[in-house]
């Protein structure tokens, strides 16, 4: 039997939505304006959905679970690191709009150490950085990039261990 | 039975991605939500004046304001640049940055319920520690090569 739409994060929506029912009460003014302020995010967040469902359309069509796997997978190895640094440095928008996308690939079998290595490589934006090298110099952009990539690596390692320790207890 | 590895069509990607994002968007949309409350209720003026209080608590504090706070990262870079002037030590304004584009509290019951408590955890947990120690040793990296 075909299912419906399975949303997600209903409960949640419920109480933002009764934190603005409240704030319309006690604080008409600044709710109204953080109502405005949702529809300006809104605005701006259309492109990026599009992009995102675009990016997630192209891994649906092009690449199938096993090759998800075996780029991204347990034996992805350095390729399956590298391609997950350049994702997050390419990536734009907020990080939760990315969500979709990541859950998508995490049900076919993506790592979690290279999801890790995703989410931190954000930190680099790089339409942002001449902004950065204007405000705080080139020096600085360097080496703050040099080490948000270092430490998304870190944190990956990491991951990596925690989850092989666990999978050989389990198997013990 | 459809196989797993057959070809997918072209029309059943667009439909498959579409739908991927509709579920999600109410989660979304609670997120957006609540960041338009943080762009609100927390401004520049008020995170400035959590500042000033010694190295460590300055770090902390850089880094749970760029937790709690939300919006384009040019935004952080303006508010940073300008806590900098206010002289605010470069350790809690990096911090501060990092935070701001890694850190969220207010999309962390999203991620929770996205990928699970114990990912979101370890996520959260090596993201904050990391954000301290990336600012610490990037100001360390530009006072060596400045002496």
């Amino acid at each position: 039997m075909k299912k419906g739409v399975q949303f997600k994060g209903l409960k949640f929506l419920y109480i933002v939505f009764t934190i603005y029912l409240i704030l319309f009460v006690i604080d008409r003014e600044n709710a109204l304006l953080a109502l405005q302020k949702v529809w300006a995010i809104l605005y701006q967040l259309l492109p990026i959905f599009l992009l995102i469902i675009i990016v997630t359309a192209l891994i649906n069509y092009f690449l199938k679970p096993k090759q998800i796997v075996k780029h991204f997978g347990k034996e992805s190895g350095a390729k399956g690191v590298i391609y997950a640094l350049l994702a997050g440095i390419i990536s734009h928008g907020p990080m939760y709009v990315w969500y979709p996308t990541i859950q998508e690939l995490r049900s076919h079998g993506v790592k979690d150490s290279l999801l890790l290595i995703f989410f931190y490589a954000r930190a680099i934006k790089i339409p942002m950085l001449p902004f950065m090298i204007a405000l705080f110099g080139t020096g600085y952009t360097i080496v703050i990039s040099l080490y948000i990539l270092l430490f998304a690596l870190l944190q990956g390692w990491f991951m990596d261990t925690v989850n092989q320790n666990r999978a050989s207890k389990a198997e013990a | 039975m459809k196989k797993q590895n057959e070809p997918m069509t072209a029309k059943k990607a667009i439909s498959k991605a579409t739908m991927s994002i509709l579920t999600m968007m109410p989660m979304l949309l609670g997120v957006i939500g609540l960041v338009a409350l943080m762009q609100i209720y927390v401004t520049p003026g008020m995170l400035a004046q959590l500042f000033g209080h010694g190295l460590v608590a300055d770090i902390s504090t850089g880094t749970v304001a760029g937790a709690i706070s939300s919006g384009n990262p040019a935004v952080s870079y303006l508010i940073a640049d300008g806590l900098l002037k206010q002289g605010v030590s470069l350790y809690a304004v990096t911090a501060f940055i990092l935070s701001w584009v890694t850190l969220g509290i207010v999309q962390l019951p999203a991620e929770a319920s996205v990928f699970g408590l114990r990912f979101t955890l370890y996520k959260n947990i090596l993201t904050l520690i990391s954000t301290i120690l990336v600012a610490f040793f990037t100001v360390l990296t530009l006072k060596g090569f400045a002496s």
